[in-house]
């Protein structure tokens, strides 16, 4: 067996395999060491696929709950979930798109080794497992990524308190949860165990939930979780969680200072992820590293030589690099076509979409208000809420809205924020937007098909100039 | 209403600047009465107006540049009981694109956003097919109106050179902060002009000039050479046909006989008479002299189509005429076009000869340096003698420096030893 390639690539997620089918594809010969027993990393395996899945089937339960609205006949009992059923689909998701991983790697000549893998010395990879070997090449890219990540005060005990590891492969409804946490992770499974009928009750440090999002993504999803009955308590600090057979007791630090114990059959933990670095021996060969993070530049070089890195384990030097499966996938290719010797394109992180599948969803992409003011721009916005649209009516998914963050002197959109239906779909249209660099005014002329949900970008659009044409 | 259209002044040009408005909205006009003046990359003209009524609408501003055919402004019939429409300026943006004023007027009502119908016609007439090759955004473009940038003078970073935010922010910067050697940076700089600067924008002419002489210099491998003529021949010759010309309304100068002398080099040096194409060389068959004509707005080189076929009295009267029309802007564009060597003439103010830019796609140029009574070494002895400087500047790509120096001393034989009979 060759151990001999022009690239080594250290995890096969959604930086890694992308990056190396691409280089495979510019004619490299391409190793990639995943010490999953399957292709995909945390997003095919236990991330985004899975819990779109579970969503997916909370929103069939949600319809089928509103039988009698939608005059579907299903009997007399109420609807209710299967979580059998639930997880013996999501597996089944998974494993035809970690199997169609596997199907891209032959086809494209990319070498599959099982095991861990280190940085042993310049250009070289030692692969341990089942069957260790030594592996060299001149450039060697990480794409380890992150896992779920706990606070200090409460431990993990994956049994009682869990992270979204866990949290996908219950098979049970709990009763009542508690999630720590209220990012797209949190407000995820928010959205998954309501609908199957558990009591959920969020918690977040910061003054509103989805704190990264644009304020007013923040109050329409609040108004919706009301409306739902998932409990949320935001400015609030969890002190510690106590772990019994039955329950989690939880305590917390109220904004008014005072405290409080809330107890729940669950604690799920969705606070953030860290690196995943543990056994990389990146540390030894001297790469630069910063509270665990790989440092690379804006070519996702790191300190060494010959070392690359992309995706979730990677800092740029700049706060906030944003952990997102399609960002990671836009780095590996980058990457791999420089290590082809193509021309590098940089990445515009200001142009990455985000996307939470929650009910309502949220998509958005750019700056949000505060952003563009606090970088001097001469900021206006106009926002269309989705329930005057026929298309928002059809779906009786009324809630939510678009909003556009723009600047007056040359009519430069610089955000588009969104929640509502289909919003997690809209936001390519926004993101194209912003990549070509579209005015306000363009976007206006662009004619929006009806009845459609995206005709609600248009109608934002035309009321950052002044009024939409339906409110 | 009759529209009124950039008209297309030669094959090749694709837009049109307006420089002046000689006309307010409401104003009279006659039918061929003087309307605007524009400004393309060749030439500049006054355009006479289609029709005659009043100048209903002006819907390109001066300093604004459009693609051919599209309308410029509208003439209304004079109707006395209604009066002329009220006028409405700024309708359109120059490439077919709203004008960012009028949205910002309309701003409360986006509604008032949409177009006048003439300007949707505006709007189809320019599009992409006024553009040049330069691939932008939307929010550049919007940028490089805002400042009157040339977006093809912005070096573009994006995918397949597209021109993108940061490229014209950049280069405005650039603008800012260093010599404004880019179009539009002087205006850009305008937004906070300094206390003793007078900050003007550069014509049409002036930044095509700039980017010429700029191009040539990137695209030719400039070399000179320098002769010294004896042109005591040519002033026996002058001196004896001068009146008998200027009977015929023709003044007879030195720069028709150097003419004539050139055109006798180039055939019997054709590279001189050709140029670069790729990996190719192009001979031209005919031999189209341009000559420089200084104007008090700038520079232009009409041509002198056939000249190697032309006698004294035929380069002289085709100077004299070109020259004339140009100061009068009156050239046509196929006038200033398919040169293939060019004379300058800067010995007229006093040089003693200039180091020329070679005027691309030619690869020679010569300079005729001031033409005065010398003190000079004849046989063993002193003597004055009316002589005068030749320079040439040629592209050492394709003509070696002794090609370019055997072309020049057949100039300077031609001139010293000059055919009396053909003048």
């Amino acid at each position: 067996m060759a151990n001999a390639f022009d690239v080594i690539v250290i995890g096969a997620g959604t930086g890694g395999y992308p990056a190396a089918i691409r280089a495979a594809q510019l004619g490299l010969r391409v190793a990639v060491v995943e010490r999953r027993p399957t292709l995909g990393g945390t997003c095919l395996n236990v991330g985004c696929i899975p819990t779109k899945a579970l969503l997916e089937h909370a929103h069939a339960l949600k319809v089928a709950k509103e039988a009698k609205t939608w005059g579907l006949v299903l009997g007399d009992q109420p609807a209710r979930i299967d979580m059998a059923q639930v997880q013996a689909r999501k597996d089944k998701i998974v494993t035809i798109l970690t199997r169609g991983v596997e199907f891209l790697f032959k086809k494209n000549n990319v070498t599959w080794i099982k095991g861990s893998g280190r940085i042993a010395g310049p250009g070289t990879v030692e692969v341990t497992g089942d069957q260790p070997r030594t592996l060299t090449a001149p450039q060697i890219v990480i794409a380890t990524g992150s896992h779920a990540r706990g606070v200090p005060g409460i431990e993990i005990d994956r049994a009682r308190i869990i992270t979204s590891d866990e949290a996908i492969a219950l098979r049970e409804v709990p009763k009542s949860i508690v999630i720590l946490g209220s990012g797209p992770i949190g407000v995820e499974f928010a959205t998954v165990f309501k609908r199957f009928g558990s009591d959920v009750t969020v918690v977040e440090l910061l003054p509103r939930l989805v704190p990264l999002e644009d304020e007013a993504i923040s109050v329409e999803l609040e108004k919706s979780f009301k409306k739902q009955g998932i409990a949320f308590r935001v400015s609030t600090t969890v002190t510690a969680a106590r772990a019994e057979a039955e329950k989690v007791e939880i305590d917390a630090k109220l904004p008014d200072g005072s405290s409080a114990t809330l107890a729940a059959e669950y604690l799920l933990v969705a606070t953030g992820r860290g690196p995943v670095t543990s056994g990389l021996g990146a540390e030894e060969a001297g790469i630069r590293m910063d509270r665990g993070y790989i440092v690379v530049d804006e070519q996702f070089r790191t300190s060494v030589p010959g070392v690359s890195a992309v995706g979730d384990v990677i800092t740029t030097g700049k706060p906030g690099h944003p952990q997102l499966a399609h960002l990671s996938t836009a780095e590996g290719i980058a990457l791999a076509e420089r290590l082809a010797g193509k021309e590098f394109r940089p990445i515009n992180y200001d142009h990455v979409p985000k996307c939470t599948y929650s009910d309502p969803e949220i998509g958005s992409v750019g700056l949000t208000e505060q952003q563009a003011v606090e970088r001097g721009y001469d900021v206006r916005v106009g926002t269309f809420p989705f329930g005057v649209l026929g298309r928002a009516r059809i779906a009786n998914e009324t809630d939510g809205l678009v909003k556009i963050v723009a600047e007056k002197k040359y009519d430069e959109i610089l955000g588009i924020h969104m929640i509502g239906p289909r919003a997690t779909e809209l936001v390519s249209e926004a993101t194209l937007a912003l990549r070509m660099e579209v005015t306000v005014e363009e976007l206006i002329r662009t004619i929006h098909a009806h009845p459609t949900m995206a005709e609600a970008i248009g109608e934002a659009a035309h009321a950052t100039h002044g009024a939409a044409i339906h409110v | 209403m009759p529209d009124v259209l950039m008209p297309q002044l030669g094959e090749s040009i694709a837009e049109g600047t307006i420089v002046r408005w000689l006309k307010r909205p409401g104003e009279r006009v006659d039918r061929d009465e003087p309307l605007f003046e524009i400004s393309t990359d060749k030439v500049d003209a006054e355009i006479p107006s289609p029709e005659a009524g009043v100048l209903a609408e002006v819907r390109v501003r001066e300093g604004e540049t459009v693609p051919v055919n599209s309308v410029v402004a509208v003439i209304a019939d004079e109707a006395p009981g209604g009066g002329p429409p009220a006028p409405a300026i700024e309708a359109a943006g120059p490439d077919g694109e709203p004008a960012p004023a009028r949205r910002e007027a309309a701003d409360a009502s986006p509604g008032a956003g949409a177009a006048p119908p003439g300007a949707a016609a505006a709007s189809a007439a320019g599009g992409e097919a006024g553009r040049k090759g330069r691939k932008s955004s939307p929010l550049v473009r919007r940028i490089a109106r805002e400042h009157g940038v040339d977006i093809d003078a912005v070096p573009g970073t994006g995918l397949g050179g597209r021109v993108t935010k940061a490229d014209i922010t950049g280069f405005l910067e650039q603008g800012r902060t260093s010599a404004p050697a880019a179009a539009g940076a002087a205006r850009a700089r305008q937004d906070a002009p300094a206390a003793g600067l007078r900050v003007v924008p550069m014509s049409v002419m002036r930044r095509t000039i700039a980017e010429h002489m700029v191009r040539s210099r990137r695209t030719s491998a400039h070399a000179h050479s320098v002769f010294e003529v004896d042109y005591s021949a040519v002033a026996a010759i002058r001196a004896a046909r001068k009146a008998d010309y200027e009977r015929q309304g023709v003044k007879l100068s030195y720069l028709s006989f150097v003419m004539k002398a050139a055109s006798g080099a180039l055939k019997a040096f054709p590279v001189l008479n050709a140029s670069l194409d790729g990996g190719d060389i192009v001979y031209r068959e005919d031999i189209n002299l341009g000559v420089a004509v200084a104007l008090d707005w700038g520079l232009i080189v009409p041509v002198v189509k056939r000249a190697g076929d032309m006698s004294v009295m035929e380069l002289s009267r085709a100077v004299q005429d070109l020259a004339a029309r140009a100061r009068a802007k009156q050239l046509r564009p196929e006038e200033v076009q398919d040169g293939t060597f060019t004379i300058t003439n800067p010995g007229s103010y006093g040089a003693l000869f200039g180091t020329p830019i070679i005027n691309q796609p030619q690869v020679a140029i010569l300079d005729v340096g001031a033409i005065e009574k010398r003190v000079t070494v004849v046989g063993d002895a002193i003597a004055i003698r009316l002589k005068g400087h030749l320079a040439l500047g040629f592209d050492h790509r394709l003509i070696d420096g002794a090609t370019a120096d055997r072309f020049m001393s057949h100039v300077k034989r031609a001139l010293e030893s000059f055919d009396a009979d053909g003048v």
